[in-house]
This record gives structure tokens, sequence and C-alpha cells, in this order.
């Protein structure tokens, strides 16, 4: 762009620097992207080895619809997204302003409270497994001395769904806190200083000044983290395999299930490309839930 | 004044309560590696030499007995994410600067337009692609092997890498690369001999990031491996379902599981708390 003998040629110099990303992508997530949905609409089979996929309309879709296992795993997914992601955003917050206050050890707090995110889910799944074990865990052991009745957290199919929100609380907090403390650095000092020189106490400040600058922080990480929280399967399959019954299956669970468990690709796809309508649903209804809020933070 | 203290002493409460609820699930998998069969079995121990005496049996066991199969996996896992990640903030940065370098107009998108769709490919659930990936590879014979890993890990982290690396290359002052350019060097040079060295640490940064989403990750190691090309998160999965409830000797894997990205967090601290990229960009 800057020079301008040979445009044509800078032309292809950008394009060959941007080629491994775009051809990357377009094999490894659009083409298999677009071969789910044909299977989504067809029909799977393997004639002497030689894959073969032939459309069968919208059958596998009318399936779906009278599968209550699939509303079942639907629910179950949506549960879980919501009640997380708000607990993590709350307790995110809350740990966030904590952390942005002048205190010491810092960064020993920061580092710590960051680890979670970091380590793999698998392993996070067994750790949180074993602590939840009903009679050799110190959840039910500490349940006892407070002489309180043992809970059967991974096997009462009323409470499993709890540890597993608790265990993805543990894990993810710190992505909103990571978020939220960058947007809190990035609120201008004088604009705190001018609330406290008018005489506003700390909790006004935070109410009405602070949090209303937080707004596309707060959007942001609850909009990522939800995205995230939507794709849950590893902490599942370690506690509780979708179990008891099926009282944790989450969608990728289930997709994964049918897909290559019971091998049938093409439902098992079917199932797979329900979760894009139903992270794009989400998403547009939090664009316009949230539409009012992005206004008056631009302003 | 009075206040403020009392504040003070909340905050560090809360933040020290967290600090526990963050280490003890920790704390738990490490010493329950270094417990007996009893210790485990006969209810919650607490503090090694206090309520039970710790023991490297199981560590010594994993190390000598039962090397040669579990080494794999962490070999495998090695290459993998060290491959995969190699390529992730190479490609990723590449695309960077050449969103953050060159004008594009693709039909309607333009760079804006393009950064907002590689992006976006991070956001869709793996699960849509995972079984035509699955067939994919089947097809091609490259199930249980490395490359068909490498290959899956790149796509998986290039989205974050690029957004990482657009961030910091539009940060970076254009004039040395372009005294560069003037002195006659290619563009292809101006970017590895001058912009790359410039911009290492975020580099590495980036590799580092995917390098432990690459390690952690476990869908894709699912449906892609069964034996070969293994990886530490599906060998702890096995391994939990073969063994059942010998919590030891699964709780001295995880912890080797999670020494590289608690190292990685450790060492990236200056990243995460200057924060990685600017929000609401």
């Amino acid at each position: 762009m800057r020079r301008k003998v040979g445009s044509r040629v800078a032309q292809w110099q950008g394009r060959l620097f941007l080629a491994p990303t775009v051809v990357v992508l377009l094999l490894l997530t659009i083409f298999p992207f677009l071969f789910t949905l044909a299977m989504a609409f067809g029909k799977v089979s393997f004639e002497g080895g030689a894959l073969k996929i032939s459309l069968v309309g919208i059958r596998n879709w009318v399936r779906l619809i009278h599968d209550s296992r699939f509303w079942n795993a639907l629910v179950v997914t949506l549960k879980i997204v919501g009640l997380s992601v708000f607990c993590e955003y709350v307790l995110g917050l809350l740990l966030a302003v904590l952390l942005n206050r002048r205190i010491r050890g810092r960064t020993f707090f920061r580092v710590t409270f960051l680890l979670p995110m970091m380590l793999a889910p698998i392993a996070v799944g067994y750790m949180w497994r074993m602590m939840l074990n009903d009679t050799r865990g110190p959840f039910n052991h500490i349940l006892g001395h407070l002489g309180l009745a043992p809970v059967g957290w991974l096997s009462d199919p009323n409470v499993a769904m709890y540890s597993i929100i608790l265990t993805d609380i543990w894990q993810w907090t710190p992505f909103m806190i990571l978020i939220l403390l960058a947007g809190l650095q990035g609120i201008p000092k004088d604009y705190i200083e001018a609330a406290k020189v008018d005489g506003a106490s700390g909790w006004k400040i935070f109410l009405y000044v602070v949090f209303p600058l937080l707004t596309p922080a707060s959007i942001a990480a609850i909009f990522l983290r939800s995205v995230e929280a939507f794709k849950i399967i590893d902490i599942i399959y370690i506690m509780t395999g979708g179990g008891p019954g099926l009282v944790t299956e989450s969608l990728t669970l289930y997709g994964y299930s049918v897909g290559l468990r019971a091998f049938d690709l093409a439902y098992g796809a079917t199932i797979s490309f329900s979760l894009f309508f139903v992270v794009l649903a989400s998403a547009t209804l939090f664009f316009l839930l949230t539409r009012k809020a992005r206004q008056i933070s631009l302003e | 004044m009075m206040r403020k203290r009392i504040a003070d002493i909340l905050t560090y409460v809360v933040l020290i309560v967290w600090t526990v609820v963050v280490l003890f699930p920790i704390f738990w998998m490490v010493t329950t590696s270094f417990k007996d069969k009893l210790d485990v079995y006969l209810g919650p121990r607490y503090l090694p030499w206090v309520d039970f005496k710790p023991t490297t049996k199981w560590w010594v066991r994993i190390f000598t007995v039962e090397r040669r199969e579990l080494i794999t996996p962490f070999i495998n896992s090695l290459v993998v994410a060290g491959i995969s990640s190699f390529f992730a903030a190479l490609f990723g940065s590449m695309a960077a600067y050449a969103l953050t370098r060159y004008r594009f107009r693709f039909g309607p998108m333009k760079n804006d337009d393009i950064l907002l769709w590689i992006v976006s490919q991070r956001m869709m659930p793996p699960i849509i692609t995972a079984l035509a990936v699955f067939l994919m590879f089947r097809v091609t014979n490259l199930l249980d092997t490395h490359l068909s890993l490498i290959l899956v890990y790149i796509a998986f982290n290039l989205p974050l890498a690029v957004w990482i690396m657009a961030n910091f290359l539009s940060q970076i002052p254009r004039s040395i690369e372009e005294a560069a350019l003037v002195d006659g060097a290619s563009r292809a040079q101006a970017f590895f001999r001058v912009v790359v060295p410039m911009v290492l640490p975020s580099l590495s940064a980036t590799f580092l990031l995917c390098f432990v989403f690459a390690w952690n990750e476990f869908l894709f190691a699912l449906i892609l491996t069964y034996s070969r090309a293994q990886t530490v998160p599906i060998l702890i999965a096995m391994q939990h379902f073969q063994r059942g409830p010998q919590w030891w000797d699964i709780s001295a894997l995880s912890t080797l599981a999670v020494i590289p990205p608690i190292a990685i967090t450790i060492g990236l601290q200056r990243y995460f708390i200057k924060g990685l990229v600017p929000i609401g960009k």
C-alpha cells in the first residue's frame, strides 16, 4: 500500500502471507463443516471401503425433533451454560475488583487465580471426581464432621449436574477474572477521582461509575465464556460419563456417542450440527438483549 | 481510615479463601499420588506426615515398571503440541502481518472482516467438524497418527494466534521494517529478519499459549487416536476406565500432565497481568 509501484506484486505478496492460514482453515474447518451439513441431510455408508453419502432430505431432522434424548441433552447443555457462566461472572467480577485494589502479593494472587483454566480439563475432572467421592472424598467427610448427611455428589441424579457446574466454575472463573481485570485497568483513574471528590462512597462509585464503564468487558467476557461452555464434554466424560442415567449428558457428548460409539454418522452429524444452531440462536439473542447496554457504553 | 482498614481486611480474607479454593484440588491430586492404598481406601487423609505417611512407590513404578507404556503418550503430546503450536504461531503471525500491512478486498470482505472471519472459527463447537474430520482422516488412512492431530491442532489454535499477533503487530512501529524495505530487502526478508525478531517475546507467548491448549485438548484426541498416537488426556481417561479406583497412579499421571501448563502460566505471568490483548478493541 505504501509502494505504489508494483502494487499488483504487493497484492500477491500479501495473499501469500495470508495463504497458509486460509488454506488450513478451509481444509480443516470450513470443509468439515459443510461435510457435516451434508451428512446431516444424508445417509452414510461404506461400500467396499469407499465412503458414500446419499441425500435423504430432512429425515434425520424429523428424527431429531422426536428424540427425547436430544431434548434432554439440549436442556442439560443450556442449564450448564447458564448457571456456570452466571456464577463465574459474579465471582470473577468480585475477585477482579479485589485484585484491582492496592494490595500486597498482587502478582502471587493473580498468577494463582489463573491456574485452573490452564490445566487439562481431564485432570481437573479427575481431581473433582476424587474429592466428590461418596465415601473417600473430603467433601462428604467434612459434611459428616458438621453433622450433615452425606451427599451423592456424582451418583444422585438431583445433584450430579451441580457437581459438574461446580467443577466448571472452579476451572473457568479465572477466564472472567482475566478479562474483567483487563477491563478494570482500562478505566481512567480521573473518573473515579472525580466521583470521590463529589463525595461518593465506594459502593456508589462501583455501582454508578465502575460497573457501567466495565460493560464492554462484561459483555465480551460473558459472550466468549458462553461460547466455550457450549462445547463442554471432557469434564463430564471423566466425572459422570453423562450419568447417572442421562442427567449430565451434554449435546457434544450425545453427538459423540451416536456418531462414533454407535457409529451412526449421519444422525451423529445431525445432533452435532444442531449445536451450531443452538450457539447461533443464543449468540443472536445475547446481542439483542445487550444492544441497549452496548449503545450506552459507547456514548 | 477505619472503613479503609475494614475493606482491606475483607479483601485479604476473600483473596485468601479463594487461594485455598484454587489450590486445594491441586493439593489433593498431588498428595493422593503419594498415598498408600489404605490411606486412599480408608477415607480421606489430608496432611502428609500428619495423618498419613507419604510413599514414593507409585512414582517409582511410573518411572520404572510402567515407563514403557506410559512414556509414549507423553512423547506424543510433546511432539503434537510442540509442532502444531510452532506452525500455528508461524502461520498466525504471517496472517496477522498481512492483515496489518496490506489492504485486502475479497468481494465484500475487507481486512477487519477477514480477521473476524478467522477469529470466529474458534467459536464453532468442535463436535460440529469432528465427525467429518474423523472420516477425512479415515479415508486418507491417517487415523491414529501424529500428523492428523498436528493438522487439527494447527487449525484449532490458528484463530487465537492470529488474534493475539494482530494486536501485537498493529502496535509496533513500522519505520524499522520500512527502512529495511528501502534498503532493498524483500517483504519476506523484512518479515523474518526484522519483524519476527522484534516481536519474538510475544511470538513465544503465543506459541506457549497454543501449546497449553493443544496439550490439554481432549475431543479430537479421543476421536482421532486409539493406541500409537494417544495423548496424555486420553491416557488419563483410559487408565481411569481400566483401573477404576486406583487413584494414586492416575493422580501421579495427572500431576505430570499439569506441570507444563503450570510452568508456562508462571513463565507468562507478565503477559497475563498486563493483559494479553486489549479488550473492546
